[in-house]
């Protein structure tokens, strides 16, 4: 079964996107902020981060630029949600390392 | 055995003895020393000195470094109070996501000050700033925080300011918020995730 | 029972579902534990147990005075409430696992044998985890008859520093250890109901008070290769937390290592460290530069 990791320090956030990876068949993680993701996630072969922008102690860009630093982690599709829409931030998430960028709230189709 | 137990006495490292006898000139200039250390300690050490305010909100805007940054802010918190938060909140608009969420937790970590500041904030005329706002509700330990959070539904239109919202009420949202609540999903009828947020919300306030 | 009637009158005698969750997400993100399902019966007690002594009638109430209280005190009770405390040797030994086959072999090809490696133990408590790493150094790593090892073990309670010294233990502190580790290096007392750490170890150890919140004191505690600090951070609040995970910073070699406990995480605490995930535990680092 695929596994996904959900990063984002919003609950229901979390929640909306849980339901709707579960229903596609995914398996599904929960973190609250980049360090818990790096917790989680390190050595547990998921085969995708979702991650939010803006989190408290870690922010998402850092979490995916250290993502890519660790071996483990390197190969991990990354896709970035945020609330902010200009293409600053998408060039941001490109070159931390991320692989995709949608602007939240993620549409079903999007995923 | 090689457990080996320490005849010496602990000792002071070089560069702690100076720091002793450093006095307030003595930190500000080291804020800005080469040697991130010395910079994150001249923040810390800068925490007893409320007249470094000003000082610490001007390095923080230049520092790069993340864990300057952070010792920066954590001053800034330590001392607190009004002239904090009216300095830290133009970093809200910063393009370091690093350090805007240093600016939220540090501002969410001062209730009083912050509640003078909130509603000005909630109406910025930046959605994103909005959302920080909403961010800083998130952790801040203020009573009047629900009926702020009611406030953006009112009159907000952007989406994610609403949806951000909403995600908070399901903490702290009260029963008579509920009807409003449920109004957002005529209000944005075509968004599945605020109306999961709305219902989540919804279910928790009623607490059944 | 109906729950709508139930709530209508403030029923304190249970919490419901939503109500649950609302707690659970809430401590959830101050502290990181997060209670499935299972756990219902432990949380609903002590969240009940807590609204009493609190005078709440509701869990309503009791939720809005938990979290709006800008001192958290309540939140630190609560906290004290929800983790089990208690200390006996080997306790959590899944780190001790990862210091002797993982951790302490980094150190080693950072620092070279010659070096010694200082490892810093604190709360030492009554002195159960100090003398814990003593022995699963002395017994499960391969290098130590190489490589010179120094534990400084730390505590603000100079009564218990006293039993640390002493190293007097009952048979609750010892029924996780082996039994032939028992015998080589405690001897029975008091008509055989006590155990007493043998003299090298309890000389091998430095028992020091101090004050985290101190800088004054804490600031010579330099150049550690390796920090024990579990079940400590839990109970401090997120200022004092901060500031201890900074002195442990301060205190650590660039690319040293902290341990914290089962339940307890840097994601909470500070972004200074990186996370380094070994097969047994999950360690902080501090970064080389």
């Amino acid at each position: 079964m695929k596994k996904i990791l959900i990063v984002d320090d919003a609950v229901t956030v979390r929640m909306y996107h849980r339901q709707l990876m579960e229903s596609m068949g995914f398996e599904v993680t929960e973190a609250e902020n980049g360090i818990e993701a790096l917790e989680k996630g390190i050595g547990e072969d998921f085969d995708l981060f979702l991650v939010d922008v803006n989190m408290p102690k870690k922010d998402g860009y850092r979490l995916v630029e250290e993502m890519r630093q660790v071996p483990e982690l390197q190969a991990i599709p990354v896709m970035m949600i945020s609330t902010e829409e200009d293409d600053l931030d998408k060039q941001k998430a490109y070159m931390a390392g991320a692989n995709f960028y949608i602007v939240k709230p993620a549409k079903p189709d999007e995923l | 055995m090689a457990l080996k137990k320490t005849t010496e006495p602990q000792r002071i490292a070089d560069q702690e003895k100076r720091h002793e006898t450093r006095d307030y000139d003595g930190l500000v200039k080291e804020l800005t020393a080469e040697s991130i250390n010395e910079r994150r300690w001249a923040a810390r050490d800068l925490a007893a000195y409320p007249q470094a305010v000003p000082v610490l909100l001007q390095a923080l805007r230049d520092e790069q470094e993340l864990v300057v940054q952070k010792a920066m802010l954590d001053a800034l918190e330590a001392i607190g109070g009004e002239p904090v938060v009216t300095g830290l909140i133009p970093l809200l608009r910063s393009e370091q996501a690093a350090l805007r969420n240093g600016v939220i937790e540090a501002l969410a970590s001062m209730p009083e000050a912050v509640a003078l500041h909130i509603i000005e904030l909630l109406n910025d005329q930046d959605s994103d700033v909005r959302i920080f706002a909403i961010d800083i509700l998130q952790l801040l330990a203020h009573p009047d925080t629900p009926k702020w959070l009611l406030s953006v539904l009112k009159d907000e239109t952007h989406i994610n300011v609403v949806a951000a919202a909403v995600d908070r009420l399901a903490e702290v949202g009260t029963p008579e918020m509920v009807e409003e609540i449920l109004s957002l999903k005529q209000r944005f009828p075509d968004e599945p995730y605020l109306h999961f947020a709305v219902d989540t919300a919804v279910q928790r306030i009623r607490g059944d | 029972m109906n729950h709508a009637a139930a709530n209508a009158v403030g029923n304190k005698s249970e919490i419901t579902d939503s109500e649950f969750v609302r707690f659970r997400d809430f401590f959830y993100r101050k502290t990181g534990i997060r209670f499935d399902d299972n756990k219902r019966y432990f949380v609903d007690k002590r969240l009940l147990d807590r609204m009493e002594k609190t005078n709440h009638e509701s869990f309503r109430s009791y939720f809005t005075e938990l979290r709006f209280q800008a001192s958290g005190e309540e939140l630190q009770q609560l906290i004290n409430a929800m983790t089990v405390n208690e200390t006996y040797f080997f306790r959590e030994e899944y780190q001790l696992e990862c210091m002797v086959e993982s951790v302490l072999d980094e150190i080693v090809r950072l620092k070279g044998k010659n070096k010694t490696i200082r490892i810093w133990s604190i709360p030492s408590s009554t002195g159960e985890e100090p003398y814990s790493i003593a022995l699963y150094l002395l017994e499960k790593w391969p290098m130590i008859d190489e490589v010179d090892v120094e534990i400084i073990s730390s505590d603000i309670d100079t009564k218990v520093l006293e039993r640390c010294r002493q190293g007097i233990y009952n048979e609750r502190s010892v029924h996780n250890l082996p039994k032939d580790l028992l015998n080589r290096y405690f001897k029975p007392t008091s008509g055989g109901k006590f155990y007493q750490i043998n003299q090298d170890l309890r000389e091998s150890i430095d028992f020091t008070k101090v004050n985290l919140a101190d800088p004054v004191q804490t600031r010579p505690y330099r150049d550690f290769d390796l920090i024990f600090c579990r079940n400590l951070l839990i109970y401090f609040d997120d200022a004092s937390r901060r500031q201890a995970a900074d002195v442990f910073f301060d205190a650590l070699n660039p690319g040293g290592y902290i341990f914290l406990g089962h339940s307890e995480s840097m994601s909470r605490i500070s972004s200074l460290y990186k996370v380094r995930k070994f097969p047994k535990a999950i360690s902080y680092q501090k970064p080389f530069v």
